[in-house]
């Protein structure tokens, strides 16, 4: 047997070992199974114990505000809820699609869904799948909708409280909300309209379903 | 874990001074390969000599081989490893016209830099035809763009246009490659006898 291989040339031994090695990868079948991912458990415990991974809604705003888009925003609800209201420029990734999404690695991400949990389970999917950068919008859309939509001020609120709130009364009326003062038991609307305060409706094209590739100039 | 660019062990900068390395590497190959040689590579499309086909085939299944291997292994990402996307007619058009050119000049654009750097004339004069390629292409983009864009297919790979697995894939390269040498080799032989001219 011995004899027979050293008789053969160098381009039929490299014919031999590459038909092996064909066959072995035929047997493997696909070498990486992209839904199984490695965990590095200290790294990720590291960086959630340091609250990095979070951004405030007042933060997001503001940077909505000024049309910052060095990132994607990413909505985790299903598509219905999506529909109904999103927070804008954002775009719908049920947390399921996440790693089949065209998402980039070295790209800020920042998710949310109706509260933290969601937005935690997703963080973890994306951190142990080794994208770079991503955040979590702290207490997910409801604390959007407290915060930014329908902030609230006490009736008997001092006067700085009263100058803070119109900072924010100022955002909210950018993203179509409602500000509120609180007397008591009942509430008023800052703004005078006869409906109750509701999700302002959302207009095409505040996001979009489908994530605008910004894909890099990338090949030969 | 590669690839090392994605993964952010260097910047850009220093990608720039790699890919350098790489194409010096690159291009010594294809010369000592012959590529250099108009002869030898226009050779190819007349079967008398075969030896682009055997070092394309070489490095395809070298290559294949080893990414498959060091993603099973856990050592590359495969999903980072960049790929085009594709658009089916108009790159079967752009494939011909670079065919027909490479038929005309003897030449690839990769070898025609390798060949006048070897103080060859018809390599210089290829270049030149290159970046009039580039300008007249430039020029006419804007009648053309809707064609360049059309047809687009999005990232395909043949595992999932085929719908088997990436093992099955490489085996059926290699299987095809070894064919296509023992074929390669019998072939030149039979044209050799006929038109006289040896396999360098």
């Amino acid at each position: 047997m011995k004899c027979v291989f050293e008789k053969l040339t160098i381009a039929q031994r490299l014919a031999i070992v590459a038909i092996l090695l064909g066959f072995i990868a035929f047997v493997i079948g696909n070498p990486t199974d992209k839904n199984k991912i490695t965990v590095n458990a200290k790294e990720l415990s590291l960086s959630a114990i340091q609250l990095k991974d979070r951004i405030n809604t007042m933060t997001l705003a503001d940077w909505l505000i000024k049309e910052q888009s060095d990132f994607t925003l990413v909505d985790l609800r299903s598509e219905k809820e999506f529909n109904e209201y999103n927070i804008p420029t954002s775009v719908n990734i049920p947390i399921e699609e996440l790693l089949n999404s065209d998402l980039m690695r070295n790209q800020k991400i920042i998710v949310y869904g109706n509260d933290d949990i969601t937005s935690a389970q997703a963080w973890f999917i994306l951190k142990s799948a080794n994208y770079k950068a991503v955040y979590i919008l702290n207490g997910g859309l409801n604390a959007w909708k407290n915060e930014i939509l329908f902030p609230k001020l006490d009736a008997n609120a001092n006067e700085e409280q009263k100058a803070e709130f119109e900072k924010v009364k100022q955002i909210s009326l950018h993203f179509g909300g409602t500000p509120q003062i609180v007397s008591g038991t009942t509430t008023t609307s800052v703004v005078q309209q006869s409906q109750p305060a509701s999700t302002p409706k959302i207009q095409a094209p505040v996001g979009v379903s489908k994530p605008a590739g910004k894909k890099k100039k990338e090949g030969c | 874990m590669m690839p090392y660019y994605k993964f952010e062990y260097f910047g850009f900068d220093f990608s720039l001074v790699i890919a350098f390395i790489i194409g010096i590497g690159f291009g010594f190959a294809l010369e000592r390969g012959g590529f250099g040689n108009a002869r030898i590579l226009a050779g190819q499309f007349y079967f008398y000599n075969m030896r682009v086909l055997k070092v394309m085939f070489s490095a395809i299944v070298t290559a294949m081989l080893g990414l498959f291997y060091f993603a099973w292994i856990g050592w590359l990402d495969l999903s980072l490893v960049y790929i085009g996307d594709t658009y089916i007619i108009p790159q079967i058009i752009g494939g011909l016209i670079l065919g027909i050119g490479f038929v005309i000049g003897g030449y690839c654009p990769g070898t025609s830099f390798v060949s006048a750097s070897t103080g060859r004339y018809d390599g210089m004069i290829f270049i030149l035809g290159i970046f009039f390629g580039i300008f007249l292409f430039g020029e006419a983009f804007p009648w053309i763009e809707s064609f360049y864009n059309s047809t687009n297919m999005g990232r395909v790979t043949l595992p999932d246009f085929l719908g088997i697995s990436y093992g099955m894939v490489v085996f059926l390269v290699v299987l095809m490659a070894v064919g296509a040498f023992a074929l390669a080799g019998w072939g030149e032989k039979v044209m050799s006898k006929k038109t006289g001219r040896g396999v360098e």
